[in-house]
């Protein structure tokens, strides 16, 4: 079986290179992207089983990244992992309504992180559009 | 140089006074004072709410105002106007009480030199124009002071990432080869490395309780969960420094009204720093009761055998980047802020923190926090209504999901922000939206318990379900919804009866008719 493939949008060179060892050492294929105007750019190019972004990025953050995506049919599927310096309870709420799978602080514990990717890879369902059932009163 | 008027309003009921006060003025140039006089506070207090009015002149013994009080209403109305208050000779410590709310300055009627009421009047508002500045100053200074540290809390987050990632690939032997002594070596770094962390959070936390911004959600939840959880999570540490953790109920405890997370937040932050100063084969203990003062509260109590605190400093403790003195005691392991942001959070929760040790003995940590009750919860509604009976409606709504079952992560998923919907359907002060139900099966319910009649209801459903109709959690999540109201016979007051003991009475009718509904469901709130 092919590797799933993984791509990074983070605008620290650094740390996109930490992440780039540390999950190329799990057998993943990574692809980067450096900041919210290429991120969609490269996901479109590679269509990846999952993306990591950061929300602070130059050029469009981490929350219009994501609409952009869940906005494209054939990336929408895609799951997410939202991997920050930001914090606080209303920057997660803000990005897990967003739609991504996960919400983590920076700096990320790697087993944690590794655990939530392993996760997310395997409760892809592809799903149709749900329709709105009102029930009306009882 | 050509200035414009002066515009004093004198409030002043004695016309003797009055013309005394006005004549005073008459050596100014022409022109450069514009003076209204105004014999009542209703009238200065309409006259001020116009503006324009440069400084005031209060007489603090009015027709229908006296002493401090008309300070207090001439600030509500213009708090950005000095003011010189004027006062009897018998009367100098009222004006100094004056002067804490907010006058600039007084003058004793029948003591007032000729030249010396203009330059009052000139330094009064030369004074008070500088407080304004300091205070503008002063506001912009914190809020660039907090903005500053947020800013640079995050950015020390990249480089810290980038050196754990690194840290522990090495450590890991991803890029090669790693000799014992190298090992010990970058543990070393990456404690350090967590240690930082620990301390960004804490600054991060801090900056937003100065804020404003803590975001608490009060629910109903377990303290006995929160101390499971924090026992768990610290048994590891615990065990390293050969210290011997425990928890410890008594009896059956009821629920708390409180924020879960923040709980455990609480409860990591004292048991981490019991642990701390623990010195070997202690041990740190976490109990929780009743508390025997007020049994309206629990008290949740982390002891250790530690090292202890002086008398002196029990209560300096929770102050914010407060340290222990002793060197040796506080090794170097943090900024000082966990206990200020341990009693920032009970306080938000209606609760309250202290200390207490004998030194060299162990110290303990107690904190008290509201127990759940649900006519607490509602005595509020009640408070604007005096009327003797009160009429409620409950409006409740169903979340299900088209395969029939609910899971628990939707479950959990749904609960938070289904309640801030129902939260945005609501009017805060008469509606309270019922803490979560304990309920299995298909389905998860909500109720709203309104105080209003029929048509207060249909308007709340009404929103409700406009609301989720275009909700995208719905539509995500694929789930189904349903609403409805129904409006409970009338609950009457008695005249002596208290809030409490009204809104007990109106509690148990609204769980013996969610009851009734839901016999089939066995639906408890």
């Amino acid at each position: 079986m092919s590797n799933k493939k993984i791509l990074i949008v983070e605008d620290d060179a650094d740390v996109r290179m930490g992440l780039h060892v540390r999950l190329k050492a799990n057998n993943y294929d990574i692809f980067f992207a450096v900041d919210g105007f290429s991120s969609l750019t490269e996901a479109r190019k590679h269509e990846p089983d999952l993306i990591l972004l950061d929300l602070g990025l130059p050029a469009g953050d981490g929350f219009l990244v994501m609409d952009r995506i869940k906005a494209v049919p054939a990336l929408a599927m895609i799951p997410i992992i939202v991997v920050s310096g930001r914090s606080g309870a209303a920057n997660r709420e803000r990005a897990l309504k967003a739609g991504a799978k996960a919400f983590l602080e920076k700096p990320v514990d790697n087993a944690e992180l590794l655990a939530v990717i392993r996760q997310a890879l395997g409760e892809v369902v592809k799903r149709e559009r749900p329709l709105v059932h009102d029930l009306g009163t009882l | 140089m050509r200035t414009r008027a002066l515009k004093v309003l004198l409030v002043e009921d004695n016309a003797g006074d009055a013309r005394l006060l006005r004549e005073m003025f008459t050596t100014e140039r022409p022109g450069s004072i514009e003076l209204t006089h105004l014999m009542r506070l209703s009238e200065a207090l309409a006259h001020l709410a116009k503006g324009g009015v440069d400084i005031v002149l209060l007489d603090m013994g009015l027709p229908d105002g006296h002493g401090l009080d008309t300070v207090r209403r001439v600030r509500a109305v213009a708090p950005d106007v000095p003011l010189i208050v004027l006062t009897g000779l018998d009367d100098e410590l009222l004006a100094a009480e004056a002067m804490k709310e907010g006058a600039q300055d007084y003058l004793i009627k029948g003591q007032i030199e000729n030249r010396a009421l203009p330059r009052a009047l000139r330094h009064a508002i030369e004074r008070h124009r500088m407080q304004a500045e300091t205070d503008h100053i002063r506001t912009n200074q914190l809020q660039f002071k907090d903005e500053f540290l947020s800013h640079v809390s995050h950015e020390l987050r990249s480089p810290l990432t980038a050196i754990y990632q690194f840290v522990t690939i090495l450590q890991d032997g991803l890029a090669g080869e790693v000799n014992p002594e190298q090992h010990q070596h970058l543990e070393i770094v990456l404690r350090n490395v967590k240690q930082l962390r620990a301390m960004i959070n804490d600054l991060l936390e801090v900056t937003s309780v100065q804020a404003g911004k803590l975001l608490i959600r009060l629910e109903r939840s377990s303290i006995l969960d929160a101390i499971t959880y924090t026992v768990d999570t610290l048994q590891g540490a615990a065990r390293d420094k050969e210290i011997t953790l425990t928890a410890a109920t008594e009896g059956p405890l009821p629920d708390i009204w409180a924020d879960p997370t923040r709980i455990r937040q609480i409860l990591i932050i004292l048991v981490d720093n019991a642990i701390k100063f623990t010195p070997p084969q202690g041990s740190v203990k976490v109990q929780a009761r009743r508390w025997e003062i007020d049994p309206r509260f629990l008290v949740i109590e982390v002891a250790d055998s530690g090292c202890g605190i002086s008398a002196d400093k029990t209560e300096l403790i929770f102050e914010r980047l407060f340290q222990v003195p002793d060197p040796a005691m506080a090794a170097r392991k943090g900024l000082g802020l966990g206990l200020y942001i341990c009693k920032e959070l009970v306080s938000r929760q209606g609760g309250k923190i202290w200390a207490s040790s004998v030194c060299g003995e162990g110290s303990n940590f107690s904190f008290i926090l509201p127990v759940f009750s649900l006519s607490r919860l509602m005595a509020p509604a009640f408070v604007d209504h005096n009327h003797s009976e009160s009429q409620i409606t409950l409006v409740l709504t169903e979340l299900g999901s088209r395969t029939g079952w609910l899971s628990e992560k939707v479950r959990a998923d749904s609960s938070n922000w289904m309640r801030d919907v129902l939260q945005r359907c609501l009017n805060s002060k008469l509606d309270v939206l019922l803490p979560k139900m304990d309920s299995s099966g298909a389905t998860e319910l909500f109720v709203v318990a309104a105080v209003t009649d029929e048509i207060g209801g249909e308007a709340i459903t009404k929103r409700i379900r406009e609301k989720l109709r275009g909700s995208d959690e719905i539509l995500r999540a694929d789930l189904t919804f349903s609403t409805c109201y129904w409006t409970l016979p009338p609950v009457q007051r008695n005249v002596d009866e208290s809030m409490e003991s009204f809104a007990e009475k109106v509690v148990a009718k609204i769980q013996e008719s969610i009851d009734e509904r839901n016999s089939s469901r066995m639906v408890k709130i």
